[in-house]
């Protein structure tokens, strides 16, 4: 699990100028459906899925990508722009 | 004209060590729960600043691109 001191370190070595969250309690990933348990030789083992995922204004989701695909983020920034087109000039 | 700006959220969900498991039971059908048009459930995460984030911070404020990031800081 990276800790908000690693997602720091992280962040500053590459420049990052969005947050870095951590579920430090898997609590986000778990109701997000995206912790997954894995049985290997009659142990659990747990870890997540990669994921992007887009959420409007109104808390609605509007875009879901999950597996080895969303390891790639250009699908999701297309969408981002779509998403930002649709709403009305301000 | 103003530039909107999707607030990136970067999940660094580093939960378990195995990037692979061939032999596992269930690693075929692991699917996300959540699909398009469902509300995003709220929730409080801590940020590298040691600031909690709460998803409804945003809400009719930006959209959000929620990145769930496995094993970030490995080649795996």
């Amino acid at each position: 699990m990276d800790s908000p001191a690693a997602n720091a370190a992280f962040a500053k070595q590459i420049g990052i100028k969005f947050p870095l969250l951590s579920d430090m309690n898997r609590k986000m990933l778990k109701t997000y459906g995206i912790l997954k348990g894995y049985d290997v030789q009659n142990e659990t083992y747990e870890w997540a899925l990669r994921a992007n995922i887009i959420i409007d204004k109104q808390g609605i989701i509007q875009f879901v990508e999950e597996g080895d695909s969303a390891v790639d983020p250009n699908t999701a920034l297309t969408m981002c722009t779509t998403l930002h087109k649709k709403e009305p000039a301000k | 004209m103003k530039r909107k700006i999707a607030l990136g959220l970067l999940v660094a969900a580093a939960v378990s060590a195995l990037p692979a498991a061939p032999h596992a039971g269930k690693s075929e059908v692991a699917k996300m729960t959540l699909k398009v048009g469902d509300t995003a459930p709220d929730f409080t995460l801590l940020s590298d600043q040691w600031k909690s984030v709460k998803l409804s911070d945003y809400r009719g404020k930006k959209n959000v691109f929620l990145a769930v990031y496995v094993l970030a800081f490995t080649g795996g």
